[in-house]
């Protein structure tokens, strides 16, 4: 794994300056059923394509910043601060 | 200059290679082969073929004949006993009937009969030994370029010269000490083009990296280069290169010709007898037989007359029999005829080395007309030029041989037979068959014997060599030290504010993370560990101790929403905690697994002082800064723990000691338990937290980190009155566990709620959203399956952590930490039990020293269990 991240506060980086942070996606609500809350905590979409995902620029910034990546080329298509997307 | 060899010493000249000297003074034999122990001697010349490997100065696998000579450099000859000339081992050659193809995996099929083995068979078909310590010196270096070109030969100066010409940065990685390629050794090909290489030395923007080989081709444009001896002081250094454009020019290798006896001392290819002439003025032999068709064939020929060789006979590849002689080279049997020499001289197919480009995501896809396989599909970022591009002349056919002494495979002795018959056995695709047979997968990855053996597959199949298709070309190729990719054996090593006063206390120190603390504190020479943590313990619970806390994580927490995102991430009501008031925090992962504890401070209305584990710092910090997004809170994280310096002074003395350094009024009903406050301790400005996880009176105290030296003399100063002692973390570890504090991480696992963990009593479900909270509230009703309970030994012997819990004959649990108690003059510990167990009293039996112990479940703390000590 070698491939470069742009982090919108550095511009494009060494992978290894992140901290990868897992996918995003939605909690449940505080009253879902217990098997929705175990299904975000434990388990993982783990798609080969394209997916968005958290990564924490450990090494720059300091920053969360997403990123949307295809986990099978590593191509990275897109890489946003949260709620920030263009 | 000298080397030596084998003791002997050896005369070279400045620019010579191991090989070039080594071979100038007669040597012949340069290795035996891997699994017959055949005699080797040079063949390419090139850092290709596994050959001319040797031992130099301690490292194993040195391609001698790549690797320029030093002064007082100490060559050996590897995997031969007892020297290259009589190897005991040769003999197995004579057992090959028994050593079939994949005869490891048709022998050794139980487990138990290839651990027999195992070690034999690592040692007879070994590649060299490594050395625990190595004196050679690796590091690693980064470069960013436009335009990186692989290869210095005719390709590789145009392709450089012209991108630096358009203003390109530019950076050229050559494997040879200078610039030329094959037109430094083949006058044939070309002269030199001195003006170019001039320019490019000359011009701005360029980088011209020799001696260095390009590994690899990663993601992201990223190129491995290997340069060696890049200074003085340094083996090899490994460069990643990141270029937005990468030219592959780097040529095409010869490959040897597949005959019986084609390994045979004495059989070189034609390029190899053409380097070490012209460039070492070397020789290769007397009497030579040339085998090959023109034009290589004459141009070779040519040469080693005007050196004044004999060539004794040009012959067709087609025509040759076999190479004769016991094994070295003595003549050689054609269809027309035999002839005496001491040289055969083979001039082989050609291959682009385009692997590069596969790595890149193009192809290699087969050409006829070459007889060659050439890079296609090229993607945007890479390009190739010269003959790695295929822009050479085309391959005469080359024969191929079934026999069993007709090696394919050099690296692993692997022969036209042992193809044929791996293909017979249904290994028939060359992915199947390079795995089965290993042909290909040796030091030379490939290089000498993959067309071949595709050409071996192919016949054999009936099918098209390129229906039969090329290997998968896979980084690291050529083949690359650990010691390289490793880098330099930098430690980062942490070192607390008062590390020095530590040391001329004695502190035996011990590893946390990147940080050195004192494990305990050597008073005396022959003091042993035991007593003094004996006596450190003893010094906590009836006088006073001090202990540096500096590795604890600190984060300054502040703004007017602070107090908001502390209630979310833990478990506890923060924005209800009193201003000079300190409070347990615990933290829980949506799952409600516990992932930290530490404490919090409130400092002011907006502003708190968290502390968290050492090891859990940075984890935390980004944890706090995730729960923060799109929240438009006002909140500012600061990471402090470098900033302070921290350390905890605790004891029924404790007070007796601090009163002497402050004007802070210490009394219980002024500075109570779990209270904290702002003073001046020693003249220095200090924030002063009144708990205790030694469960004695005491204070945490922090100050700048400047400081802290200065305060913890003063204290320890302050305290000599009072026999006071500085205690490391073994002595804290037991003292905790005497009050059964837990230690995240150490008694928690990745499974542990705080129900579980006695913690239930930190986690506040009244609040109305906090993290965990969804699954902490259900935790709460449901039976806990496991439950961490304390337990006194009975008997003696210590359980070691992890340590089997067994209740009725069945596992029932295990032991997290165990501690030798003076207070309860007994082994106790924290263990995770069944629920059923968990009640005061209950018998279980842990495991000490291969036996079982019988211990008895506590509930409570096994010391002051109401906590009356600290408060006092």
């Amino acid at each position: 794994m070698s491939f470069l991240l742009a982090c919108p506060n550095c511009g494009k980086r060494s992978v290894y300056e992140f901290r990868f942070g897992g996918e995003v996606k939605q909690a449940p609500a505080a009253d879902a059923p217990e098997a929705d809350w175990m299904d975000y905590r434990f388990n993982r979409a783990n798609v080969a394509g394209v997916q968005t995902e958290w990564w924490f620029h450990r090494s720059g910034c300091g920053q969360w910043i997403q990123a949307v990546r295809n986990t099978v080329s590593n191509e990275v298509l897109e890489s946003f601060l949260p709620g920030e997307r263009g | 200059m000298k080397f030596f060899f084998r003791g002997k010493s050896i005369e070279a000249k400045a620019e010579d290679t191991i090989a070039a000297a080594l071979y100038r003074a007669g040597q012949r034999i340069f290795s035996r082969s891997f699994k017959y122990h055949r005699p080797r001697g040079l063949l390419c010349v090139s850092g290709n073929c596994p050959n001319c490997m040797m031992n130099v100065d301690g490292v194993p696998n040195v391609r001698t004949c790549i690797t320029p000579v030093r002064e007082g450099m100490k060559v050996k000859a590897q995997n031969a006993f007892p020297s290259l000339e009589t190897d005991f081992l040769s003999v197995t050659q004579h057992f090959d009937r028994l050593m079939p193809v994949g005869w490891y995996y048709k022998t050794f099929t139980h487990p138990a009969m290839w651990h027999a083995v195992e070690p034999v068979i690592r040692k007879a078909a070994g590649l060299g030994e490594v050395l625990p310590t190595l004196p050679a010196k690796y590091e690693h270096s980064w470069m960013h370029t436009d335009t990186a070109v692989i290869g210095g030969g005719w390709a590789g100066i145009h392709a450089a010269l012209a991108a630096a010409e358009r203003g390109d940065q530019v950076v050229l990685i050559d494997d040879q000490p200078v610039l030329g390629g094959q037109l430094r050794y083949r006058k044939a090909a070309g002269e030199l083009p001195a003006g170019a290489i001039a320019r490019l030395q000359n011009a701005a923007g360029v980088k011209i990296l020799q001696d260095s080989s390009c590994f690899g081709m990663y993601e992201g444009n990223l190129l491995g280069v290997l340069q060696r001896n890049p200074n003085e002081d340094t083996t090899e250094r490994l460069i990643h290169l990141r270029a937005r454009h990468t030219v592959v020019a780097t040529g095409a290798y010869e490959t040897p010709l597949i005959f019986p006896n084609n390994d045979f001392v004495g059989v070189m290819l034609s390029t190899g007898v053409q380097r070490l002439l012209h460039l070492y003025g070397v020789v290769t032999g007397k009497r030579a037989v040339v085998a090959g068709s023109p034009p290589d064939a004459e141009e070779v020929s040519a040469d080693l007359r005007a050196a004044g060789a004999e060539i004794v006979v040009i012959v067709d590849p087609g025509q040759i029999v076999t190479a004769l002689g016991s094994c070295k080279v003595e003549g050689i049997r054609t269809s027309t005829g035999s002839f005496s020499c001491d040289l055969i001289v083979v001039c082989g197919p050609r291959v682009p080395n385009a692997g590069l480009v596969a790595q890149a995501g193009g192809k290699l896809q087969w050409s006829d007309a070459h007889r060659a396989f050439l890079p296609a599909d090229i993607p945007g970022n890479v390009s190739a030029a010269g003959d790695a591009a295929g822009d050479m002349q085309p391959n005469a056919a080359s024969p191929l041989s079934r026999d069993k002494r007709a090696f394919v495979c050099l690296c692993s002795d692997v022969s036209g037979k042992d193809l044929c018959d791996g293909i017979a056995e249904g290994f028939d695709q060359i992915e199947t068959l390079k795995r089965y047979t290993t042909a290909t997968m040796g030091p030379c990855q490939g290089r000498m014997c993959q067309l071949p053996a595709i050409g071996v597959c192919a016949h054999e199949t009936g099918r098209s060599v390129s229906d039969t298709g090329v290997t998968t070309s896979r980084p690291p190729n050529p083949s690359v030290t650990l010691g390289a990719l490793a880098g330099s054996s930098h430690h980062l090593v942490r070192r607390t504010p008062m590390h020095y006063a530590h040391e001329e206390l004695g502190a035996v120190w011990m590893d946390m993370g990147d940080w050195k603390r004192p494990r305990y504190y050597k008073r005396n020479t022959g003091a042993q560990e035991k007593e003094c943590v004996v006596l450190e313990h003893k010094s906590v619970r009836e006088g006073v101790g001090v202990i540096d806390v500096s590795t604890l994580g600190k984060l300054d927490v502040r703004g007017k929403d602070a107090a908001k995102l502390l209630d979310i991430v833990y478990t506890h009501r923060f924005s209800e905690l009193r201003t000079n008031q300190v409070r347990y925090a615990l933290m829980c992962d949506q799952g409600g697994i516990i992932l930290d504890d530490g404490t919090i401070s409130r400092l002011a209305e907006d502003r708190y002082f968290v502390t968290t584990t050492s090891g859990n710092l940075d984890f935390v910090h980004q944890w706090l800064q995730w729960w923060l997004i799109g929240t438009n809170w006002d909140v500012h994280i600061c990471n402090v723990t470098a900033g302070y310096g921290a350390m905890n002074l605790a004891g029924p003395k404790s007070r007796d000691v601090l009163r002497k350094l402050t004007d802070c009024d210490l009394t219980s009903i002024a500075f109570p338990y779990m209270a904290c406050r702002e003073a001046k301790i020693a003249g220095i400005p200090a924030l002063l937290l009144r708990i205790g996880f030694v469960g004695e009176t005491g204070w945490e105290i922090h100050c700048p980190a400047e400081s802290a030296e200065e305060l913890w003399r003063a204290l320890l100063d302050a305290g000599k009155k009072f026999d006071i002692q500085p205690f490391g973390v073994e002595a804290q570890r037991l003292l905790r566990l005497e009050k059964r504090h837990i230690i995240v991480g150490v008694d928690t696992d990745a499974l542990t709620n705080p129900y579980e963990a006695g913690l239930g009593w930190a986690v506040k479900l009244d609040k109305k959203d906090f993290v965990g909270r969804a699954l902490l509230s259900r935790a709460k009703e449901h039976q806990a399956r496991e439950s961490l309970v304390g337990f006194v030994l009975k008997g003696t012997g210590l359980p070691k952590d992890g340590a089997a819990v067994v209740v009725n004959g069945q596992p029932a649990g295990r032991v997290t930490s165990s501690r030798f108690s003076p207070i309860q003059k007994a082994a106790i510990g924290l263990a995770w039990v069944k629920v059923s167990e968990a009640r005061e009293g209950t018998l279980i039996y842990v495991r000490v020293d291969e036996k079982l112990a019988p211990a008895s479940v506590t509930m409570r703390p096994f010391y002051d269990p109401e906590g009356l000590r600290l408060r006092q």
